[in-house]
């Protein structure tokens, strides 16, 4: 086969935006495992759809967040009585105003034209009242949909709150104190972890803003292995002393270690800043 | 809050096997986004589109067992998920085919304008992209991706030799990987 004309056949982008047929797409995924290049190729117009998927996003309504997870949690549960879709609106109907038969006496043409006049300022009036009310319209919805988004936020806070609390007198929890592993350099870190439920908080302390093009990252030692934690965004090490809840179980390890990698981390730690035995 | 911590693909597969609230979150806070531009690309109607987007994480987190990086990378698995879902909601409304028609009507008109850039831009709703595709190639790309068209029915629909339609979707994506690399 002819890998470059393959390539340039234009089937592996019709592959890719899903315009093959099954029988197509089961042979270009057999193509793909005998020859690498195929593969290699596919990945790059993945990667030019994956950047053109962001530039096209779109946030949800906030309180989407909630309902999703809620209908998560509900699916194990038995069978639930499928939620109500919201009734139709009923489409307003056009009121018809049947216009009188036109008087058989002619009138004089100033009355036709203040009619007219009339009709026409009334139009306008009109015109003008239902732009301004589609106006208000969208306002109210901004506002509805900006309060939508502080309440949700309001209840983040405060089930974060509720839980830095609870966690403060689990006595499951441990503290553990990352301490600077570079000599003159005041670097400190902890973390709060429990055994029994997995979960983690990180405050940084004091740690210097790692320069450009870098940052931090987080690790717990399992069994003399580093695993990566995940990269601590600079808005924590900005802020120090807030609490952040850990994404990522922890169900053992012997030490959390912070290090220094380029941006975006990196599979295994390479300037360890920090660490704190458990 | 921006997330504080952020996570390579192979962690995320890792994070979203845990099945916590707090991996959840996490999906959320970073892919939603993403993901309801993709269905409202396909589906307009903002209801339906949340609907979809529901359908969308569930299946994400139910499939994730199945999921392995052999099948590629996990943002592509999901975008094609939502792809898939919002398409699939699409034809089961039965709008598709009216979609279809008007879209080909539409596509057609554009690629009669040719030059009316801002048309097209509507067709696709490619902003920023747009320097990038000439009008042609954003309607391909768009019917193919947003519409479900397969490359047969894009043929049809524009009366264009199947030929033409793949030299233009390659032609199409090789300016937008070029106009991504560099920006």
């Amino acid at each position: 086969m002819n890998i470059k004309e393959y390539i340039e056949s234009g089937i592996l982008e019709a592959y890719v935006l899903g315009a093959l047929t099954e029988g197509e797409r089961a042979a270009v995924e057999a193509d793909m495992v005998m020859y690498p290049e195929l593969a290699k190729e596919i990945a790059a117009i993945e990667a030019a759809m994956q950047s053109f998927a962001e530039a096209n996003a779109e946030e949800p309504p906030a309180h989407m967040q909630q309902q999703i997870w809620n209908a998560i949690q509900q699916q194990s549960a038995p069978q639930e009585v499928p939620e109500p879709q919201p009734a139709q609106e009923a489409k307003p109907q056009p009121k018809v105003v049947e216009f009188a038969p036109p008087a058989a006496t002619a009138r004089p043409s100033w009355q036709r034209a203040a009619v007219w006049a009339a009709v026409g300022v009334s139009v306008l009036t009109n015109f003008m009242l239902l732009s301004q009310r589609n106006k208000t319209k969208e306002e109210i919805a901004q506002m509805t949909s900006q309060m939508d988004s502080l309440k949700v936020s309001q209840q983040q806070v405060l089930a974060e709150y509720k839980k830095g609390r609870d966690m403060l007198v689990d006595t499951s929890m441990k503290t553990v104190v990352m301490r600077s592993m570079q000599p003159g350099k005041e670097m400190t870190g902890m973390m709060f972890w429990s055994k029994v439920t997995g979960e983690s908080y990180l405050t940084i302390h004091a740690m210097p803003m790692p320069e450009k093009g870098k940052q931090y990252q987080l690790w717990v030692i399992q069994d003399g292995k580093p695993v990566s934690m995940g990269v601590i965004d600079n808005n924590l090490v900005a802020n120090a002393g807030m609490m952040y809840k850990i994404p990522m179980q922890v169900k053992g390890g012997q030490a959390f270690a912070i290090s220094l990698e380029k941006e975006g981390g990196n599979p295994t730690p390479t300037e360890v800043m920090a660490v704190g035995a458990i | 809050m921006a997330p504080a911590l952020t996570y390579s693909e192979e962690e995320l597969v890792v994070l979203l096997k845990q099945q916590s609230q707090d991996a959840f979150n996490y999906l959320y806070k970073n892919y939603a986004g993403v993901l309801y531009g993709v269905i409202r690309k396909v589906v307009t109607d903002e209801q339906t589109a949340q609907d979809v987007l529901q359908d969308v994480f569930v299946k994400v987190w139910n499939n994730i067992g199945q999921y392995s990086t052999e099948k590629g990378r996990i943002y592509t698995w999901m975008i094609n998920i939502a792809r898939n879902a919002a398409i699939d909601k699409l034809r089961s409304k039965g709008e598709i085919m009216k979609s279809k028609i008007q879209t080909g009507e539409d596509a057609v008109y554009n690629v009669q304008k040719g030059m009316k850039t801002e048309q097209a831009t509507d067709t696709i709703g490619l902003k920023e992209a747009v320097a990038a595709l000439k009008p042609e190639h954003q309607t391909i790309v768009s019917l193919a991706y947003f519409k479900g068209f397969t490359m047969d029915e894009i043929a049809r629909t524009l009366e264009i030799p199947l030929g033409t339609v793949k030299t233009r979707m390659r032609a199409a994506m090789q300016s937008l990987r070029e106009y991504y690399n560099s920006n």
